[in-house]
């Protein structure tokens, strides 16, 4: 009895510093970095999500009469903002969809936007509208290295807590769940929100 | 018994195989040129003095604000879009010190016809979008049009240099150049 105790006593300490030269410490490293990665993910779209009421501001100056245009994204702009994703719902990947979803929602509702331009030529003239866009191709820019980092992070953390000797850590000491990678969607025009001319658009 | 299995078992666990998985690469494998000074002119497209001078002011500038500002002038993008193989050849590179991220590369793919001003992290509030998106259409690509490669380069390098010299604040700059984010 004493001296199972002792034996416990004497492997555990070994088991952990020994397992910790390679890897179990880095499991918790690794999900903390697939988690700052994510930050990163939810800053850039947040980025993007701050961008978009000045740009529809700027073209209902110019193109008014693009009305549904401009509801479609401000639409899709509000449903994004209400879907988010905590650092602990990445193992959901449910809960990883539906957010690349809403925001796949409102890239597809950007997109008639920045072709307006094309139609418009009072907007291209104005100084603002292209800095706007300046903005926008820089934070769609971000978007996807950030979901490149995201996904990198994501593959090897769920390598590592797959692997010997790191799985046994990844059940025993942390009960590690795999993480969702991020699949950004872009969805056809036709799947874009229902538009309705009489919501308030100002938000 | 139990002892000489308790031993054994401890032999084992102080001798773990680390046998690590290959870390994922999702990156494709580009063939970067090597960071061979401060202008890489893989393209062919400066001169030698023009080449020299865009040393010098990248030299200049690193010792007054010590961000690395790098000229690249690149023969194929292999197929990546510019913006994908900017950041990717930025970090290949290790432009800008690390933690601080103040690297710069004016990266001219003439083959493609694209030319971007890739900014690391720490320098996004310098050189910010809108001001990098206005020096490429008004004084890079006028040049560049005319095959003027050279006096393209020196005048995007001119107001990269001046931006990343400015004392400025950055919610000076960020009036500067109309952000709204």
């Amino acid at each position: 009895m004493n001296r199972n105790r002792l034996l416990t006593a004497m492997i555990v300490p070994v088991a952990a510093i020994s397992l910790s030269g390679c890897g179990v410490n880095s499991i918790p490293t690794a999900e903390e970095n697939a988690k700052a990665k994510w930050a990163d993910v939810q800053a850039a779209y947040q980025r993007r999500t701050n961008l978009i009421p000045n740009l529809v501001s700027t073209v209902k100056g110019s193109a008014a009469s693009e009305q549904n245009i401009l509801v479609g994204v401000t639409q899709a702009r509000a449903n994004a903002t209400h879907v988010t994703v905590s650092p602990d719902q990445l193992t959901d990947p449910q809960a990883v969809q539906r957010f690349a979803e809403a925001q796949g929602r409102l890239s597809a509702a950007i997109i008639p936007l920045q072709r307006l331009q094309e139609n418009y030529p009072t907007l291209q003239s104005q100084g603002n509208f292209k800095t706007l866009m300046d903005e926008l191709e820089g934070t769609e820019n971000r978007i996807n290295i950030a979901i490149r980092d995201y996904n990198g992070a994501v593959q090897g953390y769920n390598t590592r807590i797959r692997t010997f000797p790191d799985v046994i850590g990844a059940k025993v000491f942390y009960g590690a769940k795999p993480m969702a990678t991020y699949q950004a969607t872009t969805p056809n025009a036709e799947q874009a929100p229902t538009v309705s001319f009489d919501t308030n658009t100002s938000r | 018994m139990p002892a000489r299995f308790a031993i054994a078992a401890l032999a084992l666990l102080a001798t773990p195989a680390c046998a690590r998985a290959p870390a994922a690469s999702p990156d494709p494998q580009l063939h970067f040129p090597a960071l061979t000074g401060r202008v890489v002119d893989q393209a062919g497209l400066l001169a030698p003095a023009e080449e020299q001078a865009l040393a010098a002011q990248a030299a200049a500038v690193e010792r007054e604000t010590r961000a690395q500002y790098v000229v690249a002038t690149i023969r194929s993008l292999e197929g990546q879009r510019i913006e994908d193989y900017g950041y990717r050849l930025g970090r290949f590179w290790g432009i800008g010190r690390k933690g601080v991220n103040d690297g710069v590369i004016l990266l001219v793919a003439p083959a493609e016809g694209k030319v971007r001003i890739e900014v690391g992290y720490g320098l996004e509030k310098r050189i910010t979008d809108p001001f990098a998106g206005r020096v490429i259409r008004e004084r890079i690509l006028p040049a560049l049009e005319d095959g003027r490669f050279g006096d393209g380069i020196r005048a995007g390098s001119d107001a990269i240099a001046g931006r990343l010299r400015s004392r400025a604040t950055d919610a000076a700059i960020a009036k500067e150049d109309h952000l709204s984010v």
